[in-house]
């Protein structure tokens, strides 16, 4: 089997000072090995206990599961792995679940208890997922080597609280800038070792991206309407059928906008100076969405590992990274030497909240 | 990966990464006297077996096993570290082995199902029990106000029982309405039934809706009386909390793996009237109408003669028609219900 090691170490050994001047790109496709009669097993095992023991396995349940998509996934012949710490998982999970009834308890109450939660939550919700990237990134790891997330509390109000707001009260004009400005704050504050992930993706992608999904949309719904009102004829009984067809719809649509958005974050990504390339294709996306909803329904949910593992296949192997130099020459980052003592500390602050 | 397959004579073959820098060491490990050796042209490291973590195995990904100060190792080759880790005593938790063994995977699909069985027949009901009693009136009236808002709205319409007719009810209704001396709040109001024929509801605050078609089906006041006491049991029994706690306890459950808690109360009015009582819930009823029966001297069968009418009065076809919570469709085995009140050793537990 070819070896990229030793073609980068080769490379790199070769010491033309002036290769860097003009890299040639060498791509490096992620693999992933998933397969889901394998996966079936842990996550039957994980639901079993997760319910024997009314949910509090579920946080030890995610880490496997996590572990089990990491390490099938590899880049440059080595795999991801994921350190994350069941407790602190616990932890966080139990904070999301008494957030989430208090929110929805608290309107049962009266109306002023429901205000005063609403906006105690969306005050406390910046900075939880701004841990929640923080936990995420720092127990993930290549080579031996963590990400990191750097993001500060002032950039997480802003894509966390600000833009929201901006987006709801222009309609969701704004929507497609706040999704650009997110993703710059996710990426853009993120580390491997000690080199940085920077994103450049123009916000007129994103606008061209929900343009394109929304024209598709309303073209469907005029589409659906008028079929209905020429089979109705004057029964509105036919008109039950909308719903149905509004779902297909939208089933229609998601893959093409997931598809598009992962091209365009990773097409616009760089780590260092490497790059990546990510060409899924969104009629691929849909097949594969549209026959994992149909296997899910047909097994009453029991296809559903197998349907996370074809998705999950699909979309992790239509990313290459083009890389500018030996992958051997990524190291540690400052923080990482500090890990040892630094570890304990951050068990104690960052929570992992699933969203 | 080019590590070679490993010589058991030389050592399982691995890549060594020191956790600074991303760069592989392909090296061979083998073990003696419970230490690691890891050994290549540019490594050389002992490690005492108990200062290593091995990951789980997980199919086909590489195992990898990490040093205290953030080195690892990533094996590939199974079989060779699997004669390794046989050799040093290691064993992987049982959790992992399951996963990955046929016949523990049915195991636990059967566990599961067994479980969330188990869970739905006895442990939620014993839950929704214990918790009912907590649950403050105020919460009750909001819910019932809703519930009751909510069947004007969809199924019932106004009376068309004289007022004399229904004043009478209220007050003979009162005087049965009390257990151990103590009276039973209620209130008692009276609904044309539409679609629901004859029926009677119990909401949980104390709230009893007759239907019209109920009184006349009934023709004189005892049999409509019977029927309102065994509703007052679901009253007093707290069954629509009960109910309705299990229900919510579901959804949460199905919200929670489903990941969606919004949508989760919106529900709640319609899912307490079509959520139907249990079958061990109509006979506490039943045991509790006949006890405020005989306490005014009167007989079970008022009650088994008032269930046979309304079985006969819906018929086969309507029952479905008449909605869960309606008498028939929640009262599945009315004819055992029937027969075990005309059982003359009818004793109330």
């Amino acid at each position: 089997m070819d070896n990229p090691f030793e073609h980068a170490t080769a490379d790199a050994a070769g010491g033309n000072p002036f290769a860097a001047v003009a890299p040639a790109l060498q791509r490096e496709p992620i693999t992933f090995s998933g397969r889901g009669g394998e996966y079936f097993g842990i996550w039957i095992v994980n639901l079993a206990l997760t319910l024997l023991t009314l949910g509090i396995y579920s946080a030890w349940a995610k880490v496997r599961r996590l572990q089990y998509f990491y390490r099938h996934t590899t880049l440059g012949g080595s795999a991801f792995d994921y350190h994350g710490d069941p407790r602190a998982i616990l932890k966080g999970r139990v904070i999301g679940f008494m957030l989430l009834l208090a929110y929805n308890v608290s309107f049962q109450f009266s109306i002023i208890a429901g205000i005063v939660v609403a906006v105690a939550l969306a005050a406390v919700m910046p900075v939880l997922l701004m841990r929640s990237l923080r936990f995420r990134a720092r127990y993930s790891s290549w080579r031996g080597l963590r990400f990191g997330f750097d993001g500060g509390t002032g950039g997480a109000y802003s894509v966390f609280l600000k833009w929201p707001i901006f987006s709801v009260l222009t309609l969701y004009l704004l929507g497609p800038m706040w999704h650009q400005r997110m993703k710059a704050y996710q990426f853009n504050h993120a580390r491997f070792g000690s080199a940085h992930f920077t994103i450049d993706a123009p916000v007129g992608a994103y606008y061209r991206i929900y343009g394109a999904a929304i024209a598709v949309v309303l073209l469907g719904m005029a589409t659906i309407g008028a079929l209905l009102a020429a089979l109705a004829d004057g029964s509105p009984a036919v008109f039950g059928l909308a719903p149905l067809l509004f779902i297909l719809l939208l089933l229609f649509v998601q893959p093409y906008l997931s598809a598009r958005l992962q091209n365009l974050v990773w097409n616009h990504m760089q780590l260092g100076s490497h790059r990546f390339e990510s060409a899924v294709s969104a009629r691929r996306l849909y097949l594969i969405m549209l026959t994992n909803l149909i296997g899910v329904v047909v097994t009453l949910g029991l296809f559903l590992p197998f349907a996370t593992i074809r998705l999950a296949r699909y979309r992790l192997q239509s990313v290459t990274m083009l890389c500018a130099g030996p992958l051997d020459d990524f190291i540690a980052g400052q923080a990482q030497d500090a890990a040892a003592t630094g570890e304990e500390a951050a068990d104690l602050f960052d929570v992992d909240i699933a969203l | 990966m080019s590590t070679s397959p490993s010589d058991p004579a030389t050592g399982v073959a691995a890549l060594y990464f020191d956790g600074r820098s991303a760069r592989a060491h392909a090296v061979t490990l083998n073990v003696s006297d419970g230490v690691l050796h890891v050994e290549s042209d540019d490594v050389s490291r002992c490690e005492p077996l108990g200062a290593l973590r091995v990951s789980e195995p997980m199919g086909d990904a590489a195992r990898l096993i990490s040093f205290a100060d953030g080195a690892h190792l990533e094996v590939r080759d199974h079989a060779a570290l699997a004669h390794l880790l046989a050799a040093t005593g290691h064993r992987d938790a049982a959790v992992v082995r399951w996963a990955f063994e046929p016949r523990m995977v049915v195991i636990m699909l059967s566990a599961l199902l067994l479980s969330v069985w188990l869970i739905m027949q006895y442990g939620l009901p014993w839950a929704a029990r214990a918790t009912a009693p907590l649950v403050p009136d105020s919460a009750m009236t909001a819910l019932s106000e809703r519930t009751l808002e909510w069947l004007d709205q969809a199924l019932t319409r106004p009376t068309t029982l004289p007022s004399a007719r229904q004043q009478a009810l209220r007050q003979t209704l009162s005087s049965v309405a009390s257990i151990e001396g103590q009276p039973i709040p209620h209130t008692l109001l009276f609904r044309s039934g539409g679609q629901l024929g004859a029926n009677a509801f119990a909401l949980p605050d104390g709230t009893l809706i007759v239907t019209d078609e109920l009184v006349a089906l009934a023709g004189a006041d005892a049999p409509v009386l019977a029927v309102l006491t065994h509703e007052l049991g679901h009253v007093h029994e707290r069954h629509g909390v009960r109910m309705l706690l299990q229900g919510s306890a579901t959804a949460l459950f199905m919200a929670w793996y489903l990941g969606d808690v919004s949508s989760l109360l919106a529900g709640a009015p319609a899912a307490l009237v079509q959520a139907g009582y249990s079958r061990d819930m109509e006979r506490e009823a039943d045991d509790f109408a006949v006890k405020l029966l005989r306490a005014r001297g009167q007989s079970a069968e008022l009650l088994a003669g008032m269930l046979e009418k309304l079985a006969a009065a819906h018929g086969e076809g309507q029952a479905s028609r008449s909605g869960p919570m309606g008498w028939l469709s929640s009262h599945p085995d009315t004819a055992e219900r029937i027969a075990r009140l005309r059982d003359k050793d009818f004793i109330i537990h």
